[in-house]
């Protein structure tokens, strides 16, 4: 017996990437160079960091469940991808420290934040939408600190690779986010751990009755989290050339609006990794788009903020009862 | 003796206040399928986690294959081959029937995850050990319950380890072409050998595919039959029931008087074409196992959930229910089973929960009138004999009858005419179900109607005039109580007898 899904539910289903593939259509027709060459490498260049940081947010979900309030949520991402940066560039610029120092600090500072996300949701039990919330701003707080609200400038030569180098003829952000994507891919979608990680986060009651260990994954979808975060520092690092503040709040958008988008892509309509890659790229792309055909820059703000309305409610609405 | 694949000898339990198990016995045999039945509260479930190491017993031995488990906790009885399929499905609704199968038991090798191998495994175990065709690709959301039922299946015994499986009630949530498809799979699994526990309140069943049956009564073994026949089933009841009704009830004949609540046609996805009326003054009962569409069918009558067809008359007008506010609106009130979650605010005071369907009495242009809202529950808590008698007290902190007794107060103060109780003793001590059954008995002489959805065959019998049974979604008869014993209803309940 085959159960089918009432019309209602399966319009609303459809209905983000229905929206999407409008504006998408009316872009390349309004912008004659909207799909050049040219442009489709600004897009993937522009999309680099919020690929980042929205593979480590659909792990995070993946984990945790995809239902938006009780289920996984990581919102302190973009804010670690920042905060990483500042320590960087303060340690390269400032202190005339190596890249590699202040990477090693960086990544301590996205562990402390990763755990502490963790101990919050798993043994304070906290809602990870309030917990990770709070973490992001206490984040953002400890940036200012340390930049005291500047930009700080890099111009280590890394950075500048990761930049304007390429790799085969391709743009070196892109091709090291691709290599970050096929890994996170490959350990949430091909290994034992990914299936227990889903699983995990499908029924937390099956998931136990199977004899996993629930809490571990919910934990460690947390440090891979902040793992991401720190890694998005560098592309982050590369796109601004150096460390500004206040440029979490788009990041923060531009994720949580790709990791859900995401799941209209999946065939079974669930938060995947890959999902999130090719929403991240599409949301860049919009941006892109809307600046090409000229929209003022405010507006942008507010279609984004309808579209990750409209994407959440499709979300919620494709939820079986 | 020397078959026998586990021997649970002299196990007991308690609980604060309730011995669950005493000294009870329970054998199976190498390859037989062993029927495990009693009424609510016999201990079948406890003795089931007692096996699975869920609960420590107090006393007793478990001994599978001959050797004796030092400690039972749940690896221990994994390990020695014993798999439990649980009332619940506890599955991941977007994973695949391959996914599902082999979650935490997954399959890989360097290059990632052998999905290939395991879809193929899945399959054919499904059609080798449970005799179905099933794809490995088909997600768990697009299959019906019985072929989750199997997938839960397919995923405790994949591994090929498994030498006994228990079954808790599996056949409850499925109608009765699919378990005949779940029983093709049972019979599968008795060619290969593996014995079964089987633990079920559908005697019909237990008697089709048991080969032995043990009998459990207030936490005692109180029969074993080594042969079961399809007329064993009244035997198996009379050891069941085992009682006469007790002396609780109070004996009330009642004078039905006009129609109230006329159903004709009810359906929805978990009963169908009910048909029903119930008269002022009268007390009805509706009897069925889970399953049965009964709890359903309360929660339509107040408008928790929506009929897909079917009419409702009440007082002689078309009734429309599209909340719970309208057949409170229409005079129609229900204590809920869970009076804990759905019944009370817990945190409130009695005053305030009794009030609380009522606030317009008590308020003067919307504001709540304190002094009056006390003086009101204090009459309450005097006419319900609520302990304590304080209505500031706390209702977290009131037992279960007192907490019963609040629920119905408030609908009192409403003035309501027609009461919906379901399962109105649950976990209530012997002293307040009398009180209930008093209080119950009280509003059925003052004219309201009251429909009292319970498990308990004999708080059925001994309470109402009349008694509805539902069977799989069915109404299968409808029986006076006079001269009705307790085990012609669990006859007609479990399906062991038609009516």
């Amino acid at each position: 017996m085959m159960i089918t899904k009432p019309p209602l539910q399966r319009a609303l289903a459809i209905l983000p990437l229905t929206v999407f593939a409008i504006l998408f259509i009316y872009l390349s027709v309004a912008s004659s160079n909207f799909l050049t060459p040219g442009t489709i490498e600004l897009i993937l260049k522009q999309a680099v960091p919020t690929v980042v940081v929205s593979i480590g947010l659909a792990t995070v979900v993946i984990a945790g469940g995809d239902d938006v309030v009780s289920g996984g949520i990581d919102l302190s991402i973009p804010a670690t991808a920042i905060i990483c940066a500042a320590i960087i560039a303060d340690q390269v610029t400032n202190n005339g420290a190596s890249i590699l120092w202040g990477l090693t600090l960086a990544f301590g500072a996205a562990g402390i934040v990763g755990a502490i996300n963790a101990g919050l949701i798993v043994w304070v039990r906290m809602t990870p939408l309030l917990a990770t919330l709070a973490t992001s701003v206490a984040i953002v707080g400890v940036t200012k600190v340390i930049t005291e609200s500047r930009r700080i400038s890099i111009a280590d030569p890394v950075v500048i690779f990761v930049r304007d180098g390429r790799i085969l003829g391709v743009a070196a952000g892109v091709v090291l986010t691709a290599i970050i994507a096929l890994l996170f891919w490959h350990l949430v979608h091909r290994t034992r751990w990914g299936m227990n990680l889903q699983a995990t986060g499908g029924s937390r009651d099956a998931a136990e009755i199977s004899g996993i260990d629930t809490k571990r994954f919910v934990v460690q979808s947390f440090l891979l989290a902040a793992f991401a975060g720190w890694l998005a520092s560098m592309f982050v690092l590369a796109r601004g050339s150096g460390s500004s503040p206040g440029s979490e709040e788009s990041l923060l958008l531009e994720m949580v609006l790709a990791t859900f988008l995401g799941a209209a892509f999946s065939p079974r309509r669930v938060v995947t990794v890959w999902g999130a890659i090719l929403g991240a790229v599409l949301v860049s792309a919009l941006s892109v788009g809307f600046i090409s055909i000229g929209v003022n820059v405010f507006w942008t703000g507010c279609i984004k903020g309808g579209l990750i309305l409209l994407v959440v409610a499709s979300a919620s609405a494709g939820t079986d009862k | 003796m020397a078959d026998a694949l586990l021997q649970m000898h002299a196990i007991s339990k308690s609980f604060p206040g309730v011995l669950a198990l005493d000294q009870v016995d329970l054998e199976i045999h190498a390859g037989e399928i062993h029927g495990l039945v009693g009424e609510n509260g016999a201990g079948k479930s406890t003795i089931i986690k007692v096996l699975a190491g869920v609960y420590r017993a107090d006393g007793g031995t478990v001994m599978v294959d001959g050797t004796t488990l030092p400690d039972v906790t749940p690896r221990a009885v994994h390990n020695a081959g014993v798999r439990f399929i649980h009332q619940e499905l506890h599955l991941v609704q977007h994973f695949t029937v391959t996914e599902s199968v082999f979650m935490g038991q997954e399959t890989s090798s360097l290059l990632g995850l052998s999905r290939r191998d395991m879809q193929h495994r899945a399959e054919a175990f499904f059609r080798d050990a449970l005799g179905t065709e099933m794809s490995g690709k088909i997600l768990i959301r697009d299959l019906g319950i019985a072929e989750r039922k199997l997938v839960q299946i397919a995923r405790a015994l994949i591994d090929g380890a498994a030498k006994l499986v228990v079954f808790d009630e599996p056949t409850a949530p499925l109608s009765s072409g699919e378990v005949d498809k779940l029983f093709t799979a049972i019979s599968k699994l008795k060619e290969r050998g593996i014995a079964m526990i089987y633990v079920s309140h559908y005697l019909a069943e237990i008697t089709d595919i048991c080969d032995r049956v043990t009998v459990l009564r207030n936490g005692q073994n109180v029969q074993v039959f080594d042969k079961v026949m399809p007329d064993s089933t009244d035997a198996m009841i009379t050891a069941m029931v085992g009682r006469e009704i007790d002396a609780l009830f109070p004996d009330g004949t009642h004078q039905a008087g006009a129609p109230m609540l006329s159903v004709t046609g009810l359906s929805h996805s978990q009963f169908q074409d009910v048909n029903l009326t119930i008269h002022s003054g009268e007390i009805v009962g509706i009897a069925g196992l889970i399953g049965s569409g009964r709890e359903e069918l309360i929660d339509t009558l107040y408008g928790l959930k929506k009929p897909t067809s079917g009419m409702m008359v009440f007082e002689d007008a078309p009734l429309h229910l599209s909340a719970p506010a309208d057949a409170v609106a229409a005079g129609m009130v229900l204590v809920p089973r869970d009076r804990r979650h759905d019944g009370l605010v817990l945190d409130m005071s009695v005053s305030d929960n009794v009030n609380l369907a009522s606030l317009g009495d008590i308020s003067t242009a919307q504001i709540e009138q304190r002094g009056r809202a006390l003086a009101k529950a204090k009459a309450v808590a005097e006419k319900l004999d609520i302990r304590p008698r304080d209505p500031s007290a706390t209702a977290r902190n009131l037992s279960g009858g007192n907490q019963q007794k609040v629920v119905l107060g408030r609908w009192l103060t409403r003035g309501a005419k027609l009461f919906m109780l379901d399962e109105p003793t649950v976990g209530v001590d012997v002293g307040a179900k009398v009180e209930i059954y008093a209080l119950v008995e009280k509003l059925a002489a003052d004219g309201a109607a009251v429909l009292v959805s319970s498990s308990d065959p004999g708080e059925l019998v001994g309470l109402c005039d009349r008694i509805v049974v539902m069977l799989r979604g069915k109404i299968i008869a409808h029986v006076d109580t006079e001269n009705l014993g307790v085990d012609h209803l669990v006859a007609l309940t479990t399906g062991g007898q038609s009516a």
